[in-house]
């Protein structure tokens, strides 16, 4: 069966920031084959012109004016937060000595 | 227990105004509703206290609008504050929002009684709703077939009157398809019609929130409350929000429609066919013209939808990082550990997949080869729709290429629920609305839905359309035992 080899399932697993399992590998393998080759369909497409539409909005973006709105409560903002130490957000150290 | 729940809209409306009933009656009817179809698993998360509460407030009130007590459940990718909202992931599982999405505000606003939120699949990534982390909804017509997906709770929970309106997100057929599966109606309204703030992205430029309801009246109810400019949606258009029930009961005599070759074409099953051709003559009998067309590049629908909700998703879930919300991975040894083993652990395989691909289509040369190209090619879709609607009032055709097939059926291929929604894609790439509105049964008693798109911001004279033939059929749609004829 066609598929992807594994070093190119590690590079878009990496390019995503997820880790996998051997057997997912496997899996993704063929799945991601099986996309990726559907998606290749649009190099045989041929276009009208070059123009793209990135969004079907039609009117154009207005900007709120700048200035200090409604806020979030302190205590509500860090509710959700997996790990906190007292007012900070915790994280693994980035940086050692 | 009173059956309430059964009556329209307008009737609950009369009943509460003239204080026969009141609020917590329709309250504690549909939470017995719930209880009683619980096999389904239409809802994530239940808020009966909230909601009793809100009923009993809501007695001291004056009945101001057609919606004013009516109990509504939400897709649960919409945003609702201190109600947990999961988008059907490991990844949300305990996370309770701190805001309330816009829709939910107007919802509020109209002493709308929010009961809970509604089963999907999971990020509103699927055609089935089964990749939901809390397992799938089941169709009311047949509990071994699929609800259809991403939005299946919200239409399950219509179609087995288990409440009379929910909300449901369609960023590729969402609303639509599960609509289809199950009997209901469904709108997607205009991209930019309805506030997509506080709704969890997937696509952005592709997702909007709309109405799920028993019947088309209902609906463009719905939508009237929930359609306008969001100071807090870039996106949302000022266009006025017009009354969408305005047109409904209207002679359909002179309207213009077409068909296009492709949603007739032979990736539809002929019993579907054959009940859109009912249509299509019924319509011509009673004084409406059809043309066939070709809308070009409709049937690359599928290849664009692809490349641009891939990329798009793979963007908008990178902020799922482990760090300020939801699912955490335990002892992480450093950042990269922690990104990836979060992402590993708290998405379900479908959305690895989706924001694998996107990924890979978005980096380094691929971006112009791929993304760049699928947005050229979406703009001339859009062209080509707009070329079609300078002609006719509106489209219609087949909403799902099949009906609703079995819960355990076409689970290998990872393609499949892009085929699933090949008709009903082309709509959301064009920003254009579209509906379903049921039109019978295949021979196993399986709904068929015809698809109505309009031109932008036409919704009235799609719910015109819809209600004229809902009108005509009179089909029995109600799938419990004794009820259904």
């Amino acid at each position: 069966m066609n598929k992807l080899s594994r070093e190119e399932v590690e590079h878009v697993a990496h390019l995503a920031r997820i880790s996998l399992e051997e057997n997912e590998i496997e899996k993704y393998q063929i799945d991601l084959k099986m996309l990726m080759d559907d998606v290749d369909k649009i190099k045989d497409i041929k276009n009208y012109d070059e123009e793209m539409l990135i969004t079907p909005v039609s009117h154009k973006a207005e900007l709120r004016k700048d200035e200090v709105g409604e806020m979030l409560d302190y205590k509500e903002a860090m509710k959700n937060v997996p790990r906190s130490n007292g007012n900070f957000v915790e994280v693994p150290v980035m940086i050692n000595e | 227990m009173s059956n309430y729940l059964d009556l329209s809209i307008q009737e609950i409306n009369k009943l509460l105004k003239e204080k026969q009933i009141k609020p917590i009656d329709l309250v504690n009817e549909c939470f017995d509703r719930i209880e009683k179809n619980k096999d389904l698993n239409a809802f994530i998360t239940l808020d009966k206290e909230n909601a009793i509460k809100k009923a009993i407030e809501l007695e001291g009130k004056e009945v101001d609008n057609p919606l004013f007590g009516i109990p509504i459940a939400l897709k649960d990718n919409i945003i609702t504050k201190d109600l947990r909202t999961t988008c059907a992931s490991r990844m949300l599982e305990n996370f309770i929002p701190i805001y309330n999405a816009t829709v939910v505000k107007k919802l509020i606003e109209k002493n709308m009684i929010i009961i809970g939120k509604c089963n999907m699949d999971e990020f509103a990534m699927g055609s089935t709703s089964r990749t939901s982390y809390f397992g799938a909804p089941l169709n009311p017509w047949n509990k071994e077939r699929v609800s259809g997906g991403s939005s299946g709770g919200s239409v399950v929970a219509v179609a087995s009157r288990q409440i009379p309106l929910t909300l449901g997100s369609d960023t590729g057929g969402s609303i639509r398809q599960p609509s289809s599966y199950c009997g209901v109606v469904g709108m997607k309204p205009t991209y930019g019609r309805v506030s997509r703030y506080g709704l969890v992205p997937y696509a952005s430029s592709l997702d909007q929130i709309g109405p799920v309801s028993r019947n088309v009246y209902e609906n463009a109810l719905l939508l009237n409350i929930i359609a306008g400019k969001d100071e807090l949606d870039l996106t949302s258009s000022r266009k006025e929000v017009e009354d969408y029930t305005r047109l409904i009961g209207e002679d359909i005599k002179g309207m213009k429609i077409a068909v296009p070759n492709y949603f007739m074409s032979d990736i539809v099953d002929k019993e579907i066919k054959d009940k859109v051709n009912e249509i299509i003559e019924l319509l011509k009998e009673k004084g409406a013209t059809i043309d066939y067309i070709d809308i070009d590049f409709i049937e690359n629908a599928v290849t664009i939808y692809q490349i641009i909700v891939m990329a798009e998703a793979s963007s908008n879930l990178a902020r799922f990082d482990g760090i300020r919300y939801g699912y955490s991975c335990e002892n992480p040894k450093d950042m990269e550990d922690l990104y990836k083993r979060t992402r590993q652990e708290g998405f379900g395989t479908e959305v690895k997949r989706r924001i694998m691909v996107g990924s890979y289509l978005l980096s380094g040369e691929n971006a112009n080869v791929y993304y760049n190209k699928a947005l050229q090619i979406r703009d001339d879709l859009k062209k080509s729709f707009e070329k079609a609607f300078e002609k006719y009032d509106l489209i219609i055709g087949p909403n799902a290429t099949t009906v609703a097939y079995g819960i355990n059926a076409k689970l290998d291929d990872p393609r499949q629920t892009f085929f699933d929604d090949a008709l009903v894609m082309p709509t959301n790439m064009a920003g254009l609305p579209g509906m379903n509105v049921p039109i019978g049964f295949n021979n196993e008693n399986m709904p068929i839905g015809l698809q109505i798109i309009g031109n932008s911001f036409e919704e009235a004279k799609m719910y015109k359309l819809a209600a004229f033939i809902e009108k005509e059929l009179n089909l029995n749609l109600d799938p419990r035992g004794e009820n259904n004829g």
